[in-house]
């Protein structure tokens, strides 16, 4: 890419690079290509420079050789026949006496990265295999694997192979785990290093020596191991214990996960290891730095689907921090939902009674929606505090627990009439779509209840013009639907008004159709009409939180100490169902390409578009946020 | 296993990015700048996944120290391991500042040369790597590099850095005004002017030249009279009246307007920075388009009563709606109770603020409303007459009450296969209240 003023500072660097001068003063030369790698690495394009930095590895100075190192590997695949100048250079500096020259010109060969020095580079490499400094067989190892990489079709040497098999005997710690990595790589099609009972003793006994990498790693690898016989069992998890109680979370957890795969048709073993476990796990939840203490949150979560009861007594453990991140509070409530029992309910919903007024309105939002999870086995409590939070009258709230209402009489219906009640007046509170769209829900399924009901149907129907949400739109029509069916003589004025303003004036198709749909409905009689809106009004099925049963380990122990755990997906994603219960999910296609991720950014990502079961696709969800845009008062601007 | 170590700086600039395996493509380092550093909301997770590619990131002060990665890996494993690498670079050159890492680079390379092979952590206890690394850390530096540094990273343009490249090109514009008045009770105004910003949010590639136009007076009427009407009326995007052009009292630009352009031919054209920034600054003080008119009526009953009724009318098209509407009326300071009664919103006595608050949430253009207040006071021995304070108030319109259009914004960028009509443009107008007060 051209840059201002880059040329200039190119053609600079270049006469500085080929003045005899600077070249006979190794200080000066030095600190030329220093300059060269400062600009760079600001982005701009010095690959012009290539030849004479190709001329600048010829030294015996160590750490000239390692900037222009840095430049090379940047640049190689730019230039792959000038590149060929270089491996000269290279191949002398592995017979250099100094170890640390002949690893690094190893390291660089294998970092080229070009398919067409291959053959150039084998021979050292495999010498290097041999060679008696450690940190030279480091890398020789590793560049086994990547030169498999940039081959993956092409096979390497079988000799080559046995020779990494027996390099993991290497003295050095380091050399082993690379030898594990190496030949995982290589013999990726076959599944793996093969992993027999000598292999697995002799890794079993030198993991001490490992750094926690190493541990991690080795602990991964030995996962798929089976022990033949219960006393080699035993064996290893007694030599395992202590790492299970390790103080660093990867090792733990890497641990934890080998006892659940090597003992899964052994229950009693994985669920003693959980509760072994289970100290140094809220240790973690406890850790310094946010990152671990939100990676423990989400394996606890894991843990939970299978001994809920495990943690519970510990429970004051996942109470929030003031100053926690936001993520880490919304697992942390998820949590704290789970470990819900008669003894501590009351301690637990006073603490999230507290997290509904954060001044983070997600956080608010989700503590909110936590008690309404709760208010599926202690409904009266969880009602109490639901009403109690309306009276602060504060919009995001409202709405957040008109949403958790209706969540909530989906699955208990015998909350409705408190629900009825405590929804009075919120309609002047509420302003976001989500919540408006709850209230209309609720309004259209119990209106017979809610004496206001068509009042405030009413009001928003004389305000339908100039409402922006489809969604609102939508609801509305059908929520005035069922109102009409359990009170005609109220809303059948209304309602002809809403119909007639939906067919003829509205211009979003959905909307109209929608309108047309119940009109033509409307035609077929009061009993077909009766049938067709008026169905289930809950799903107890969905069931209570307390007494589900749990589920094996083996369901999740193959995801634990992986990245999965971490993503929302994995949990149960109940908190964030915002929908009506009716509407089903829709979730736009994951971007599959990194470069079209960058282009689309709406301005609610993440939030998945929800579409209505009867509404056809809507053409605001495809456009990439137009609608959204033209929401916040956006408008086109035409050239 | 680790496919790549970035660093940032907190305006989403790479400071540091090196790749250890091909699965990650030169993209990556965008990727997460646009979808983290430069998203809208809140961090929502300290992992995030982008096109199957997971990028799990550390915040040390302002720098964005990010791992990416395309495996299932051990998560609380790469967590510590970045943690490890902030430990290393504290160790060698102390705090992890942008301005650190600038002058560690090499360094920093030569570390993740040798921490990290292939994505495989390799050696990271900072004793042993202190046998393989060659540089000694900077902790501090002097005045003279610093600058030296600056003018190398900017070049000519300080304001934006080259190789910007989005997938869509787009912007967004922002009309902001906020409106003072100063109206007498019988309705004539004392004095106002608007004082507005125009904000731009810019996402557009390479070193885009642009041309901005406004319904400038001195403008339009040199380009004569047909095309300007022409204009105007295609760009009335909101507003009330059909006027066509504006007169700027006076105007300041952002450092990346050429001035002399707009000296010599009044046309406004600049390379614009990345992101947002605020293009321009202006005030106008005639016809300016005034959302509402308050119309006070105070009538004292006796010594111990007052009646207020306030009309307020609001002046811009039906269509469009006025948002956070605040009427303030203030009440004497021996008022004992009020009574009030108003057609919209809702009014409230705040004793604390001597004033009664109404408070309407949306109003429509061509709409009145009236607020009537019966006031009773406490009998003074105090013979000061009230001085009624003036009644004010707040609102949000979506139009620009100078009057001002964008015209156009037109985008040239002639390295980069983009031309102006790929730029996706968007026009906001928003107008608030200044100070907006009516004397009673």
């Amino acid at each position: 890419m051209p840059y201002l003023g880059g040329e200039e500072t190119v053609r600079e660097l270049r006469r500085a690079l080929s003045n005899p001068n600077v070249q006979s003063d190794p200080l000066r030369y030095r600190n030329t290509i220093l300059k060269v790698i400062r600009t760079m690495s600001q982005g701009v394009d010095v690959s012009g420079l290539f030849s004479e930095m190709v001329k600048a590895c010829a030294t015996v100075d160590v750490v000239q050789k390692k900037l222009v190192y840095v430049f090379l590997c940047s640049y190689a695949t730019l230039n792959p026949e000038l590149s060929l100048l270089v491996i000269n250079t290279l191949r002398k500096d592995c017979q250099d006496p100094n170890p640390m020259v002949r690893s690094l010109a190893l390291r660089n060969m294998t970092n080229l990265r070009l398919p067409s020095l291959v053959e150039y580079v084998e021979q050292p490499l495999t010498a290097g295999l041999r060679d008696r400094a450690a940190c030279v067989r480091r890398v020789a190892v590793l560049g086994w694997a990547k030169l498999h990489n940039l081959h993956p079709s092409s096979e390497i040497d079988a000799a080559v192979v046995n020779e990494l098999y027996s390099l993991l005997r290497d003295p050095d710690p380091v050399v082993m785990v690379n030898c594990l990595r190496a030949l995982e790589e290589i013999l990726k099609e076959e599944g793996g290093i093969a992993i027999n009972k000598p292999i697995t003793h002799h890794l079993l006994n030198r993991l001490k020596e490992c750094d926690i990498w190493g541990q991690s790693e080795v602990l991964r690898v030995l996962q798929r191991y089976r022990p033949q016989s219960e006393d080699e069992l035993f064996d290893i998890l007694s030599l395992l214990d202590s790492f299970l109680v390790s103080p660093h979370p990867p090792v733990m957890a890497a641990t934890l996960s080998l006892f659940l795969s090597i003992s899964s048709n052994l229950p009693v073993i994985s669920l003693a290891a959980l509760e072994r476990v289970s100290g140094p796990l809220l240790a973690a939840c406890g850790s310094g730095s946010r990152e671990m203490r939100f990676a423990a949150v989400c394996h606890i979560q894991l843990l939970l689907r299978s001994v809920p009861g495990l943690l519970g007594p510990h429970y004051k453990r996942f109470f929030c921090g003031y100053a926690e991140p936001a993520y880490i509070k919304e697992r942390k409530m998820q949590v704290l939902v789970e470990l819900v029992n008669d003894e501590n309910v009351a301690m637990i919903l006073d603490e999230l009674k507290g997290y509904c007024t954060d001044v983070n309105t997600d956080t608010a939002q989700a503590a909110i929606s936590a008690i309404g999870r709760i208010g599926r086995s202690y409904s009266d409590r969880c009602l109490q505090i639901l009403t109690g939070l309306l009276g602060l009258k504060q919009d995001h709230i409202t709405s957040a627990v008109v949403q958790t209402m209706r969540d909530l009489v989906w699955v208990c219906p015998q909350c409705s009439d408190t629900v009825c009640l405590a929804l009075d007046g919120c309609e002047e509170t509420l302003q976001d779509i989500q919540g408006r769209q709850a209230l209309l829900w609720l309004l259209g399924v119990y209106g017979e209840r809610i004496s206001t009901a068509p009042y405030t149907l009413e009001v928003l129907i004389d305000r339908v013009r100039s409402e922006a949400s489809l969604g609102i739109k939508m609801e509305l029509l059908t929520a005035t639907m069922r109102l009409f069916l359990c009170r005609p003589a109220e809303t059948q004025d209304m309602l002809g008004r809403l119909l007639h303003y939906c067919i003829e004036e509205e211009t979003d198709m959905c909307v109209r159709d929608q309108a047309l749909l119940y009109y033509r409905l409307l035609h077929c009689g009061i009993e077909k009409t009766r049938e067709v809106l008026q169905g289930r009004r809950s799903d107890p099925s969905l069931g209570v939180l307390i007494g589900r049963p749990a589920k094996p380990v083996s369901q999740w122990a193959r995801c634990f100490n992986t990245l999965e755990p971490l993503s929302q997906g994995a949990v149960e994603a109940e908190s964030d169902s915002r929908g009506s219960p009716e509407h089903v999910t829709y979730n736009s296609k994951p971007n599959a390409d990194l470069s079209d991720t960058l282009s689309c950014k709406l301005p609610f990502e993440g939030k998945r578009s929800r579409i209505n079961l009867s509404a056809c696709p809507l053409p605001e969800v495809d456009v990439g946020g137009k609608a959204t845009k033209a929401l916040f008062g956006y408008s086109i601007l035409l050239n | 296993m680790i496919g790549g170590l970035f660093i940032y700086n907190h305006k989403g600039e790479v400071l540091i990015s090196r790749v250890y395996r091909d699965d990650i493509g030169r993209n990556a380092v965008d990727a997460f700048r646009v979808n983290v550093i430069h998203a809208r909301q809140q961090v929502r997770s300290p992992v995030t996944n982008i096109a199957r590619t997971s990028f799990f990131h550390v915040k040390r002060s302002n720098i964005w120290l990010a791992a990416v990665t395309k495996q299932n890996v051990n998560a609380a494993m790469v967590f510590e391991f970045l943690y490890k690498m902030c430990d290393v670079m504290t160790a060698y050159f102390g705090k992890i500042s942008e301005e650190n890492i600038k002058n560690n680079f090499v360094l920093i390379y030569e570390l993740l040369d040798e921490i990290l092979d292939f994505g495989y952590p390799q050696n990271s206890e900072t004793g042993a790597l202190k046998t393989f690394i060659t540089q000694q850390g900077i902790k501090g530096q002097t005045k003279e590099e610093q600058s030296q540094i600056t003018s190398q990273v900017t070049g000519q343009i300080g304001w934006r850095r080259e190789g910007i490249k989005y997938r869509r090109n787009e912007l967004f514009l922002d009309v902001l005004e906020s409106v003072n008045l100063l109206m007498s009770p019988q309705g004539q105004v004392l004095s106002a002017h608007v004082s507005g910003r125009v904000v731009m949010k810019s996402y557009l590639s390479g070193m885009p030249e642009c041309k901005f136009g406004m319904n400038d007076k001195i403008v339009i009427d040199k380009q004569g009279k047909g095309g300007a009407s022409d204009d105007a009326g295609k760009s009335d995007l909101g507003g009330g009246s059909g006027k066509q052009s504006i007169a700027i009292d006076d105007c300041t630009f952002h450092q990346c307007v050429r001035l002399s352009k707009f000296d010599s031919e009044r046309s406004i054209s600049f390379i614009p920075p990345d992101g947002e920034y605020e293009l321009m600054r202006y005030r106008t003080t005639k016809d300016i388009i005034l959302p509402f008119r308050v119309i006070p009526l105070v009538r004292e009953v006796g010594r111990t009563k007052l009646e207020v009724k306030v009309v307020i009318k609001s002046n811009f098209k039906p269509s469009l709606l006025a948002q956070k509407i605040e009427v303030r009326i203030p009440t004497p300071l021996n008022t004992s109770g009020v009574q009030v009664i108003c057609m919209k919103g809702k009014a409230k006595y705040k004793a604390s603020e001597n004033a009664i608050v109404w408070k309407i949430k949306r109003m429509a253009g061509m709409k009145e409303s009236q607020i009537s207040a019966e006031i009773e006071l406490l009998p003074t021995n105090d013979k000061k007459k009230w001085a009624r304070p003036p009644i004010s108030m707040n609102f949000e319109v979506p139009f620009a009450p100078s009057g001002l259009k964008v015209r156009y914004l037109k985008v040239f960028e002639s390295k980069l296969n983009y031309s102006d009509h790929d730029v996706i443009k968007w026009v906001r107008y928003i107008g608030r209240s200044g100070i907006y007060e009516t004397r009673c």
